[in-house]
């Protein structure tokens, strides 16, 4: 298998502390991989590199083939339309509908008409809230919302799904909720690498678990390796 | 399709929401247009009045007394060959006597205690329109001093280059102040699209998180900007007419300088949509200068 994200002795520094340190990783392609460690470990420096929105000060990172430690800016929207992201901050417009939400990357893109229709229809299906698409985002509950941005991000088929502590405004059932859609997208063939430090999350996967302690990479573990999900 | 939509939806959204300050900018905007509008408007019917003014300058070339009629021959067919020359009328002793007493008939007694007629006969001539430029009049004046049978050139030079010299400082000003104030637009609106952009940063990352262009960030921006100036634009050429209107009206109803009443005139057509395309790229220059300020739309 084509490892489809690799880290090559990563190391970053925020403030002349280090965000993380000679971090070297490979994902595969089609692997669903969990990101633990505790709040400052490094998991969200290291996802916002991936979509280039943060460079390493030392070492290389390839994303689907590509060399995000030198990718022209011009260039970063198009690698961003490949790896789709859900993240604390990008919240929902509040002033469009759940479907112009989900819509906005393929507007983005020029999609046409009927694209748009039909995949945004099939994400907010995947995410089982297409029955809410006429509404604005506020009128849903927090899972609900999550979900949208969820349905945002895969709503272009990306190969790779980013998702920062997807879980953290949600209860256990929420939460576990949110992990099956993950599985599921998993299983559609996206790969997708879930940071978070809510130990609960465990629970719900049995799959790869890379760990960050204070921005390094401490061990790794494959859960139930071989178990389907 | 669907994306330029979303566009335009956008930049009419950003203007709904910040409806004041968009107000607010189109109508200084207007005001300020209006200003260098003023001095434009004044240059432009300055130089039609200067045009108008030349077309009726006819040159007065006086003849020596007692000339023998070879020697007077001799200069008209100069004059007639001269290729500044359009027109050629002479006028006797004679003639310009009678045309004295008719224009001055209370001071005609002055030119009977004379005896002699005292008139010189001369020459009216009417320039070709191609040469009557201030330098090339001047010049073709000095030449024609020099002729003989010539006793002197009259013409309203000195009026002439006097408006020329105003026009040009006039022209200097437009130029000065459209500087200034069209400065002070583009900052104004710049203000108003720094506004939209400050209010909309959390939008604006997620459309970078999405994978949208630099480009396609900031074209709501550069639409709101140009619709800006154009509206500020065309407003400002609203107020100008209407000011324009209310003076030629003062000029007629007050009765005085009814001469000049039908040679001002607003801006043609062309020149108005030149100018409302003008207040859209000062529009489209406020939003570039804000977007390099806050930094925004960065990939
Ligand atoms: N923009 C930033 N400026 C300064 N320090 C930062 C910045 N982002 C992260 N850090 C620091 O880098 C470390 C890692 O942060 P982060 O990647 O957010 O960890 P996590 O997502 O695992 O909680 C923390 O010590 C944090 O304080
Ligand atoms: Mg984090």
């Amino acid at each position: 298998m084509d490892a489809i994200i690799q880290l090559i002795h990563v190391s970053k520094w925020h403030n002349r502390k280090a965000a993380l340190s000679d971090v070297t990783l490979e994902i595969e392609k089609g692997e669903f991989v969990l990101l633990m460690g505790a709040s400052g470990a490094g998991k969200s420096t290291l996802l916002r590199m991936l979509i280039g929105e943060e460079q390493p000060d030392e070492g290389q990172i390839f994303v689907h083939g590509r060399n995000v430690t030198k990718i022209r800016p011009t260039e970063i929207p198009y690698l961003r339309r490949k790896v789709g992201a859900v993240f604390q901050d990008f919240r929902l417009l509040p002033k469009k509908s759940i479907f112009d939400n989900v819509a906005l990357p393929l507007i983005v893109q020029g999609a046409s008409e009927k694209d748009i229709r039909r995949k945004v229809t099939e994400a907010l299906r995947a995410v089982d809230v297409d029955h809410k698409k006429d509404q604005l985002p506020n009128s849903l509950s927090t899972g609900e919302q999550q979900r949208v941005c969820i349905a945002r991000a895969i709503v272009n088929g990306p190969v790779v799904l980013l998702a920062d502590e997807p879980t953290g405004n949600l209860d256990p059932e929420r939460t576990r909720e949110i992990m099956e859609l993950f599985k599921l997208i998993n299983a559609r063939g996206t790969t997708v690498i879930v940071a978070t430090h809510d130990l609960h999350v465990l629970n719900h996967v049995n799959r790869r678990v890379i760990t960050l302690v204070q921005g390094v990479l401490l061990s790794e573990r494959r859960i139930g390796q071989g178990v389907g999900v | 399709m669907r994306r330029l939509f979303y566009l335009v939806r956008e930049a009419w959204a950003n203007m709904r929401i910040n409806r004041t300050t968009t107000i607010v900018a189109v109508l200084t905007t207007a005001f300020t247009l209006a200003c260098v509008g003023i001095f434009l408007l004044l240059y432009v019917n300055l130089r039609n009045a200067a045009g108008s003014l030349q077309e009726d300058v006819k040159v007065m070339v006086y003849l020596e007394d007692r000339l023998p009629g070879k020697a007077m021959q001799e200069l008209e067919r100069k004059l007639r060959t001269d290729r500044m020359v359009d027109g050629l009328l002479f006028i006797s002793k004679e003639q310009a006597l009678g045309e004295f007493r008719v224009q001055f008939p209370s001071e005609s007694h002055l030119l009977e205690g004379l005896g002699e007629n005292p008139l010189p006969a001369s020459f009216v001539v009417t320039l070709a329109s191609s040469f009557r430029s201030p330098d090339a009049m001047k010049g073709w004046v000095e030449r024609v001093q020099t002729m003989e049978g010539v006793a002197k050139v009259d013409y309203n030079q000195e009026w002439l280059s006097l408006l020329a010299e105003l026009i040009g400082y006039i022209e200097l000003a437009a130029i000065g102040v459209g500087i200034l104030l069209s400065a002070a637009a583009v900052t104004i609106i710049g203000n108003t699209i720094r506004l939209a952009l400050l209010g909309r940063r959390e939008e604006i990352e997620i459309l970078r998180s999405i994978g949208a262009t630099r480009t396609f960030i900031r074209i709501p921006y550069f639409l709101e900007g140009a619709v800006l100036g154009a509206c500020g634009s065309a407003l400002s050429l609203g107020i100008l007419k209407f000011a324009f209107e209310l003076f030629r009206q003062q000029i007629q109803l007050t009765g005085r300088f009814s001469g000049i009443e039908g040679m001002i005139s607003f801006f043609p057509l062309s020149v108005c949509l030149a100018l409302i395309m003008v207040g859209m790229g000062l529009g489209f220059a406020g939003s570039v200068v804000s977007l390099l300020r806050v930094g925004e739309g960065r990939p």
